[in-house]
């Protein structure tokens, strides 16, 4: 980890949407270098990434990420009326840097001074990047090649060597960062003569817990089904299925 | 702060959405002020009574005017939820005291009475705290407290129709009860005091809530 201006360690993550389901369940990483996060849709890697840059808070854990955090949405918003230049301007002074020259190394052809909702998609993905890679110690892009004509993501490759970014990617670009799978797919135990849901709730890798009729779903991340269904047994439950 | 506060008053005035409650602010002060408002304090109420969801109006428009999205960049860039919350609230309170200095002024210029400067004090009082009392309500039901700008519009406008039938049992009610007698009260620095807790309950709504 040395050499790495920053680093952003997530201990023992949780996330849950209000009353939804686990959309993280104790995740542990430290991210220093280049981090790739894969896995399929719906696996958390959105949430994961805004809970980095600090957008959301987790339900349960400890973040730890250095001051200067640069962010790149999934979609930046096409229907913005400021321009590129004044957009950027505002940022770099919110911020207290300068954006220096992103715009330029990526290939923007568009105008920096009509407003934003006239750019095209890729140009508008330039300048959201623009104003992240302005940060001095950690990035967290969720998709950035979104849109970018092939020179402009070979430099934006470029761009993120040697700094610390956390960053998903489906396409490949990073084939030798450090890659991160979040775990996809679910296991759904059906129980009856459930009598404590709530000792279910709490067990590792129980994502939801509902009550259905007379039986209840557990729907459990795949790696931690065993140990779910022994303590189900445990706790005097039958099991109706496992899918 | 001071740069975030620039941005988010630059990003309200590109977006144009603050046109509407400024244009039913002018257009409806013009109507109160058309001919005789009466004695000076008592001209104050209905502008008064005005800027209250007109400030309410406004600063949801602030609260909502950049999406989520972008909303979220904000906050990396800014260092967090209360920096830009914060700077959303100085931002809606700008834009509610311009509206409560122009209310003052406006019967000064209009109304056939004079005005002595303590009574335009007291009416910029007055109008300030109604502004506050609005902001506070605005903020307080709009993004990130309510996420859907559907459930935002129906709360708001809920809290404000039922502010007036409560009359003086409300800090807008001691307002409008002290200009309509035309009296001085130390209520106005009352109302004024509600509106400023109003305004920082819904910055920690907001942050709780994000």
């Amino acid at each position: 980890m040395g050499g790495y201006l920053g680093v952003v360690l997530l201990d023992q993550v949780s996330k849950r949407y209000g009353r939804g389901p686990w959309v993280l369940r104790d995740l542990t990483l430290e991210v220093s270098g280049l981090t790739v996060l894969s896995g399929a849709n719906g696996t958390g890697k959105s949430t994961l990434l805004k809970i980095a840059a600090g957008v959301l808070r987790p339900t349960s854990g400890r973040v730890e990420r250095p001051a200067s955090v640069g962010y790149v949405p999934e979609r930046f918003p096409s229907d913005v009326k400021m321009s590129a230049s004044s957009y950027l301007a505002h940022m770099g002074r919110v911020r207290g840097t300068e954006v220096g020259d992103v715009l330029e190394r990526l290939g923007f052809v568009g105008s920096m001074t009509a407003p934003m909702s006239e750019l095209s998609k890729g140009n508008t993905q330039k300048v959201a990047l623009a104003q992240a890679l302005a940060a001095s110690d950690v990035l967290v892009l969720d998709e950035p090649w979104t849109g970018l004509d092939p020179s402009a993501a070979a430099e934006l490759v470029s761009l993120l060597e040697g700094r610390t970014a956390l960053v998903s990617d489906h396409e490949g670009h990073l084939a030798s960062a450090t890659r991160v799978d979040l775990a996809g797919g679910h296991v759904t135990i059906e129980l009856s003569r459930v009598s404590a849901p709530d000792a279910l709730e709490v067990l590792e890798g129980v994502r939801s817990v509902q009550a259905r009729g007379s039986s209840v779903r557990v729907v459990v991340a795949p790696e931690r089904s065993d140990q779910v269904l022994a303590e189900a047994l445990r706790l005097g439950c039958s099991v109706r299925s496992v899918r | 702060m001071i740069a975030l506060v620039r941005y988010l008053a630059v990003d309200v005035l590109r977006g144009q959405r603050y046109l509407a409650p400024l244009l039913v602010f002018l257009g409806v002060m013009g109507m109160l002020f058309a001919s005789d408002a009466g004695q000076p304090l008592e001209a104050y109420s209905g502008s008064s009574a005005l800027l209250y969801p007109i400030a309410a109006w406004m600063a949801v428009v602030v609260a909502t005017s950049e999406d989520v999205v972008r909303r979220e960049i904000t906050v990396v860039n800014a260092g967090g939820w209360p920096r830009v919350l914060t700077a959303a609230a100085l931002v809606a309170v700008m834009f509610a005291m311009a509206m409560a200095v122009l209310a003052a002024v406006w019967p000064v210029v209009t109304n056939p009475h004079p005005y002595t400067a303590g009574e335009f004090f007291v009416g910029l009082a007055a109008h300030t705290g109604c502004a506050l009392l609005g902001v506070g309500v605005g903020l307080l039901f709009a993004r990130p407290v309510l996420d859907s700008i559907g459930r935002t519009v129906l709360a708001v406008f809920s809290v404000v129709v039922l502010t007036y039938p409560l009359g003086r049992a409300t800090p807008l009610g001691w307002v409008l009860d002290a200009l309509g007698h035309n009296r001085v009260s130390l209520s106005l620095l009352g109302t004024a005091a509600v509106g400023v807790a109003l305004v920082a309950a819904a910055v920690v709504a907001g942050v709780r809530r994000a």
